[in-house]
């Protein structure tokens, strides 16, 4: 016979300690909730709203620099440490947990143009207009240090003086070289006062270089001849060249995949490819109406933050086509240089208003220590939004952003003029014979070719 | 140009060679060097072979022209560079420049033209005609260049690689000179080893495209090897990083763990805490760790003698109900009874008081609806009413409805004494029960016993005849085994009405009265039947009562009473004589009832009901005798079963009936309802709901009617025209529907806006289909939904990391597709996939030896 009883054990109810929750039975059939899908859906509006309300990117600025911010570059190896040069020669290392100068590497003649610190972080390399790679030992950081010392100067380690004036330096990845661009790719080697290697395709100048962080011996630079070209070091030559119509700022390996990198263009847009086939760029992301000056790869590989010419910085799904985030504030001028943290929570930005500044890389996130239900709240919440994220509503709410005027306009505009070319070519291809007119896809559009 | 090259020397020769011309060995310079030289200082027909010869050797060397290396995309390119005459070439040149020679389309001229010019040739070389015998028949024709022949521009047949000299074009003027034999050995040995001979390496951008093809490759194979990690960590739902990077303590028990006392209250609090003996004595024995814990000598006496009070009260009056107790006095208890009864208590907890108590309510129940003293029927109340005084002031009115209330009140308690009652009758029955004869229930029920023992016994004798067939006993024993049960449930049912108050007892008799009896007769009635069948239970349930305590026969008597009202209204005691008279009939309808079944019962009941109908006048009681009523019942049944074939058989055979069509049967059928009609109307009504119809204009009452012109003119023109634009409207709206011409359907056009805000206008971008894409959204996610051990891989976001830890670019590993996943991550297994299930199963593996490469 079944008897029908209510059995507790006290063994479920009771608690390990006076503060732990106290425990609640639910019964989970969906019979007895009718309402949770418009429950959760009320749930996402809210969560999208207070996503809304509490977000606060702007965490603060550094100041100290008498001239531009031409380059920034993170300490691999230790999370608080930036460094930052201007265009007066200036190279400063802050510590960004109190947003104060540690100590200056005075040095430079002219404009400081690439920076770049070894993986062990105890090297910086810098190199400018003044034709010299200057290499200095980064100070050990110390808690006491952080504190007292603003007017600490350090001298360099080595100058070694060259032919031509640099645009742009990168470390390899755990490894003992880095690159300079200038008239010419040159790989230097820590120890020698010339270069070991020495790349020229072309007679234009290479204006940027970037180690891949996976492959420590293939590197990425982009010329002032529009072009993107792929070095491999150990066969030290170049693999893939492609020419672009305009030219690219700035390039940006994934360091989650090391095959892909992201460039970022003069035309406003950045555009990731894949490294074994260049041809077509895997995604075109457009929203900058200005040129792309610097990007940078989360460490997580699945974003990336680019600056800009029309004074704001934005962040990237590494896949999407449209921006998640524009930063910008009222002082912020022409953003040469952008950082993302090594631990992908922050992103810095250094600008023609002789300022670093620090943001959030997700405005609303919440700082600091956070307990576990806190925590589950905010995994909750963002699950929700996520999952009703194409609800008119909630995407409206979560995709809405206060543009400063000139971007909105120029948004406007560039909207009008995409309109219009895109009517001219559908009438065009209405009025000539069927295949005649062939439009390349948005991603080789602004491709010329590969050469081989 | 050719002079030019003939004033260069061998030197000059070398030496260009050296800044720029294809890296020869020397062995092979030498010789040139060494043949050129003599042949530098004969001839001049000669030096122009050498020459001829070095510009051949220059060729490679000079580089590719710009035109070829496409720089700058200065030129078109172009695919074949060497100039080929196409199959049926004719030059033009020929005919132009050649005339006098004729053209070369005539062969017979043409043979003609060849020999001529071999010996042209001839002439001019002083070679034998041999020489250029091959040469003429394959070349038919005579290009004239453009331009003068330079390194830049080389002579047609160079290019075309016909007419070229070899050495022995060189040897063949030296021969039979002194050491030709000697040269012409080297000569052929050097011919013979063609190892030693090495190409002219490719132009340089040529070399580098070659070079940078293979380092394409390289580099694509180098990417490819990290494709296995990219995409499994693509299409992992969550990716970790620093999982296992500790941040340090993360309980308090272990930054206490690592707590060394340095101050000199903490070195002394640790003393203590760590002291051995303390820790023994805790172990050993707690009770030693209370000696510290001391009570005052005042508190524990005080204490004590609180609690020696306490026993000796609760002592003293446990003596004291003893002793009452042992008083067999019944004047005593009538007393103490008496007290009780006073008591609010009592009147409660014994029913007699309690009938009592009812009784008197009954009385002034009556009185109250005799006199309706509290209806406002007094004097004073009829004046102060029909003057209007309770409505004037609030005292007379309060005082007026104190007395309604006390109406209310008194006639109230009566129904709730007896809930339910729906006649006056039945309860007049019930007092004249209560008040004639009370014996009368208990005395039924000693008979009833009896009659059951009778029948007993009889149904034990049977010993001829079909009931003494031994499946026949069996039956019957069954049947009887079945009666006991039910009996059993009865007398537990019957004790329950006993061991309750009179005051429910009340109820029940109230609830059974009227036409409701049946149902519960139903119910009663076996219980009824089986006792006698069964007196072993009835005894048993005697018993019971006498544990309980007899006692109280009054009690008893009263339910009893109370029982047979409860069955029928009414009890007539000449039918339980008759009853009583006619046993045997009984047993035999018993065994029917038992074959039967309930089918009988119900049956039984219809039946009653019938009779109650048909004889009202002569109520009798199921209680006592089931049996006569039953047997009455089923004949009546049976009559009335008879009657109803009559019925049938009659109708069927007398009645000359015509089929009626179908069409007219479903007309019959639904005559009320106009179908079409209703839809029709509905239609229009949802029309008019989707489109309504325009507001009529109407002239607001006072608004431009002040003078009399304008009520003659009526309404404004525009307001009519306005009207009519949306009539118009409206009718177009109307046969712009989609169900417009359909006349049997509604479609409704309408869109509701709260509605449309939870849609999206089109399929989101990564799901191909509506239903994916409603599936993905149809679980819930919250923990309210679903159980807490699968709540937080629902909602883990898509990167987990640590706030404050480097992020190191991706490591490359190994991909083993043998091995399972390892628990590099702790949460990854529990997350394979809410969503993705084990689509991605092969990719999420993961190689247990990690193998770092830098390459």
């Amino acid at each position: 016979m079944k008897i029908k009883t209510l059995s507790r054990s006290v063994d479920e109810y009771t608690r390990e300690r006076s503060q732990d929750l106290q425990r609640v039975f639910h019964n989970f059939d969906p019979s007895l909730r009718p309402m949770e899908k418009a429950v959760e859906y009320k749930r996402a509006l809210t969560a999208a709203k207070l996503e809304k309300i509490f977000a606060r990117p702007f965490v603060g600025a550094m100041d100290g620099h008498r001239d531009g911010v031409s380059c920034m570059a993170k300490n691999p190896n230790y999370l608080k440490g930036i460094f930052s040069a201007s265009m007066d020669g200036d190279i400063r290392l802050w510590d960004i947990s109190s947003r104060r100068t540690v100590c200056q590497f005075p040095g430079h003649q002219g404009a400081v143009r690439g920076l770049t610190v070894s993986t062990d972080g105890n090297v910086l390399v810098s190199c400018g207009t003044d034709c010299t790679v200057r290499l200095w030992k980064v100070p050990r950081p110390t808690l006491e240090d952080s504190s007292v010392s603003s007017e600490n100067f350090i001298e360099p380690a080595a100058e070694y003086v060259w032919k031509n004036a640099f645009w742009a330096v990168d470390h390899q990845f755990e490894g003992e070289l880095f690159a300079t661009a200038g008239a010419q790719l040159e790989i230097w080697n820590h120890n020698r006062a010339s270069p070991v290697q020495s790349f020229q395709w072309g007679t234009d100048s290479v204006i940027s270089v970037r180690f891949n962080p996976g492959e420590p011996d293939i590197l990425a630079t982009s010329a002032s001849d529009r072009s993107i070209t792929i070095y491999d070091l150990r066969m030290s030559s170049a693999a893939r060249r492609i020419i672009m119509m305009t030219k690219t700022n700035s390039i940006a390996w994934n360091p989650m995949e090391p095959m892909n990198l992201t460039a970022a263009n003069e035309d406003g847009s950045c555009y990731s490819f894949d490294g074994r086939k260049m041809d077509e760029a895997k995604c075109v992301h457009k929203d900058h109406v200005s040129a792309v000056m610097d990007i940078d790869f989360s460490p997580t590989g699945r974003e990336f933050v680019t600056g800009s010419y029309d004074r704001s910085v934005r962040i990237f799904p590494y896949n999407g086509g449209h921006s998640r985030e524009i930063y910008h504030t009222k002082r912020m001028q022409r953003v040469f240089c952008v950082k993302y943290s090594c631990d992908a929570t922050y992103v810095l930005s250094g600008s023609d208003d002789t300022n670093l500044r620090l943001w959030k890389a997700k405005a609303s996130e919440q700082l600091g220590v956070i307990l576990p239900r806190e925590q589950k709240k905010h995994e909750y919440n963002e699950a929700v939004k996520n999952r009703y994220k194409h609800l008119p509503e909630v995407k409206r709410i979560v995709r809405h952003r206060h543009l400063p005027k000139p971007i909105y306009k120029a948004l406007g505009i560039i909207r009008t003029v995409n309109d219009s070319k895109r009517r001219k070519e559908d009438r065009r291809r209405a009025h000539s014979a069927p295949g005649t007119i062939v439009t390349k896809p948005l991603r080789q559009r602004r491709i010329i070719k590969e050469v081989e | 140009m050719v002079g030019e090259k003939r004033r260069s020397t061998s030197k000059n020769l070398a030496k260009n060679k050296k800044r720029k011309g294809p890296h020869l060995p020397n062995s092979i310079l030498k010789t040139i060097a060494n043949e050129k030289r003599p042949l530098n200082s004969d001839e001049e027909d000669d030096e122009i072979d050498s020459d001829d010869a070095n510009v051949d050797l220059y060729e490679y060397e000079e580089g590719v022209p710009e035109e070829e290396s496409r720089k700058n995309n200065r030129y078109d390119p172009v695919v074949n560079y060497d100039y080929e005459l196409p199959e049926d070439f004719e030059d033009e040149n020929v005919e132009s420049d050649d005339d006098d020679e004729g053209g070369n389309s005539d062969n017979e001229e043409g043979e003609g033209d060849v020999v001529r010019h071999t010996r042209m040739l001839q002439a001019v070389t002083g070679m034998p005609s041999a020489a250029f015998d091959g040469e003429s028949k394959r070349k038919p024709v005579l290009f004239t260049e453009a331009y003068p022949e330079s390194e830049f521009n080389p002579t047609r047949d160079v290019l075309e690689g016909k007419g070229l000299l070899t050495i022995d074009d060189f040897m063949a003027p030296i021969e039979g000179k002194p050491g030709f034999n000697d040269l012409q050995k080297r000569i052929s040995r050097m011919q013979k080893d063609t190892q030693a001979v090495v190409h002219a390496p490719l132009p340089k951008p040529e070399r580098e495209r070659l070079e940078r093809k293979a380092v394409k490759g390289l580099v694509d194979k180098e990417f490819n090897k990290w494709v296995h990690m990219v995409k499994r960590n693509r299409e992992a739902p969550t990716v970790y990083f620093n999982q296992n990077v500790s941040l340090g303590y993360s309980t308090v028990g272990a930054i206490a763990s690592e707590f060394q006392p340095r101050t000199d209250f903490e070195k002394k609090m640790a003393s203590v805490l760590n002291d051995n003996e303390l820790g023994e004595a805790h172990d050993e024995d707690g009770a030693k760790l209370l000696e510290l814990n001391e009570v005052s000598v005042e508190d524990h006496i005080k204490y004590r003698d609180h609690i020696a009070k306490m026993r000796s009260l609760l002592f003293r009056h446990e003596l004291k109900s003893k002793r009452i107790k042992k008083i067999k006095s019944k004047t005593y208890h009538r007393l103490k009874g008496k007290d009780l009864k006073k008591s609010a208590m009592g009147a409660l907890m014994d029913p007699e008081m309690a009938k009592e108590e009812a009784m008197k309510q009954e009385a002034r129940r009556v009185e109250e609806r005799m006199t309706l003293k509290h209806k406002n029927t007094g004097k004073w109340a009829k004046r102060m009413i029909s003057r209007g005084l309770n409505v004037k002031y609030d005292g007379t009115r309060a005082a007026i409805s104190e007395q309604l209330q006390i109406n209310a009140t008194l006639s109230r308690k009566m129904n709730s004494t007896n809930d339910g009652s729906s006649s006056d009758e039945s309860d007049d029955e019930e007092e004249l029960n209560d008040g004639s004869d009370q014996d009368t229930p208990s005395k039924l029920i000693a008979k009833a016993r009896e009659k059951t023992l009778k029948t007993v016994e009889d149904d034990e004798v049977p010993n001829s005849g079909l009931l003494s067939l031994p499946f026949m006993a069996r039956a019957m024993k069954k049947k009887n085994e079945e009666a006991i049960e039910e009996a059993k449930r009865a007398l537990e049912e019957y004790e329950e009405w006993e061991n309750s108050g009179g005051e429910e007892n009340s109820k029940k008799t109230a609830d059974v009265s009227g036409r409701r009896v049946f149902g519960a007769t139903a119910k009663v009635e076996a219980p009824k039947e089986s006792r006698k069948d069964s007196d072993n239970f009835y005894d048993n349930s005697d018993s019971d009562n006498d544990m309980e305590g007899i006692e109280n026969n009054d009690l008893r008597a009263v339910r009893d009473t109370a029982s047979p009202v409860r069955n029928t209204g009414a009890i007539t005691e000449t039918e339980f004589d008759d009853d009583i008279e006619n046993p045997a009939s009984k047993t035999t309808f018993d065994v029917a009832l038992f074959a039967s079944g309930s089918w009988k019962k119900m049956k039984g009941c219809q039946n009653a009901e019938t009779k109650k109908k048909t004889k009202k006048h002569v109520p009798y009681s199921k209680s006592q005798d089931k049996k006569e009523s039953r047997d009455e019942e089923s004949e009546d049944s049976e009559s009335e079963a008879e009657q109803m074939v009559d019925g049938i058989l009659t109708s069927a055979s007398k009645e000359t009936y015509e089929i009626p069509s179908q069409a007219e049967l479903i007309q019959r059928a639904f005559a009320g309802d106009d179908v079409v009609d209703e839809f029709e109307k509905e239609k229009q009504e949802v029309l008019n709901q989707e489109v309504p119809e325009p507001e009529k204009p109407v002239l607001v009452p006072g608004w431009g009617q002040w003078t009399n012109i304008q009520k003659k003119r009526g309404l404004p023109s525009w307001m009519v025209r306005e009207h009519e634009d949306a009539k118009k409207k409206r009718t177009l709206d109307l046969k712009t529907r989609k169900d417009a011409r359909l006349r049997h359907v509604i479609i409704s056009e309408k869109v509701d806006k709260k509605a449309e805000k939870l849609h999206t206008t089109t399929l989101p971008f990564p799901y191909t289909s509506k239903e994916v894409f409603e599936h993905s959204m149809r679980m819930p996610i919250g923990p309210e939904f679903n159980p807490a051990t699968i709540v937080g891989s629902l909602n883990r976001p898509e990167v987990v990391k640590k706030a404050g830890v480097i992020i190191k670019p991706l490591k490359f590993e190994e991909a083993n597709p043998n091995e399972k996943v390892d628990d590099e991550h702790p949460r990854s297994n529990q997350k394979q996939n809410p969503k993705k299930g084990g689509k991605t199963g092969k990719g999420q593996r993961k190689g247990k030896s990690k193998q770092k490469t830098k390459a």
